[in-house]
């Protein structure tokens, strides 16, 4: 695998900050080499702060997740590359994947007490792969995604279905 | 806005010289139009759109503060 091009993506980074007049700082936090890679633990983290920080989290991070899809197109980073560039700003990317990983519980326990599938709203990839890895030890369960592009989507379903009496009985008492 | 465009669009392509944007206006808004060599259309627009949904994104936020809004679109040889 070739080394990320750190200049290539300074240059993007200052590009990016100076004609966009945004009012932000970065700083690279590298990891060691040789270590497993995952969105959580990426060959190299952008973490960005400052006063336009609240405009880069807006509406559900979509500037962040903008900067950082061109970062990966510029670097030609293709989609089973991308956990090894990760732009973060004030730890959002690492909450949301512990709030999914809570989804993910919850979601599989329930699955587990009614016998019934249980669908996610659509998410990117990367984001079902968070939930496919929380529940992969899970006994009982398994994890699969639906839908095509945008609405692509997880899903739990229980390994052995509720009973249609068992089903009943679940459905009274929900 | 045209220099953010034009700066970042020929990061992203193979063919940098031939980036072009032109800006002009469209109503209350500023359109700048990216013109790119034929081979490099693909990469502008990006998988299911996601690269000029990007560029846009970027695009709206860098023109917050302005009076106009700014629309880009990328135009393909042929139309032009």
């Amino acid at each position: 695998m070739k080394p990320l091009d750190e200049a290539l993506l300074r240059q993007f980074l200052d590009t990016l900050l100076r004609e966009g007049h945004f009012r932000l700082t970065y700083r690279f936090l590298a990891r060691p080499a040789g270590e497993a890679r995952d969105f959580e633990n990426p060959e190299l983290l952008v973490d960005f702060d400052g006063e336009d920080a609240p405009l880069l989290l807006a509406n559900g991070g979509e500037l962040l997740r903008a900067t950082e899809h061109l970062a990966h197109e510029i670097l030609r980073l293709g989609s089973d590359e991308h956990e090894r560039l990760v732009f973060d700003c004030h730890n959002r990317r690492m909450l949301r994947v512990d709030e999914l990983r809570t989804a993910a519980e919850l979601a599989a326990q329930r699955v587990l007490k009614t016998g019934l599938p249980y669908a996610f709203g659509p998410m990117s990839s990367r984001e079902r792969r968070v939930i496919h890895m929380a529940l992969r030890g899970t006994q009982g369960i398994q994890t699969g995604s639906q839908g095509v592009g945008p609405q692509r989507h997880v899903v739990i379903e229980p390994l052995q279905p509720a009973r249609p009496a068992a089903r009943r009985r679940e459905i009274r008492r929900l | 806005m045209q220099d953010l465009i034009t700066a970042l669009a020929r990061l992203l392509v193979s063919e940098p010289d031939a980036v072009r944007v032109t800006a002009s206006e469209l109503g209350r808004d500023t359109l700048l139009e990216l013109t790119v060599a034929p081979e490099d259309v693909g990469r502008i627009i990006g998988r299911q759109g996601r690269t000029i949904r990007s560029l846009r994104t970027v695009l709206a936020a860098a023109s917050r503060d302005s009076e106009r809004g700014c629309q880009l679109e990328v135009l393909d040889r042929d139309e032009s």
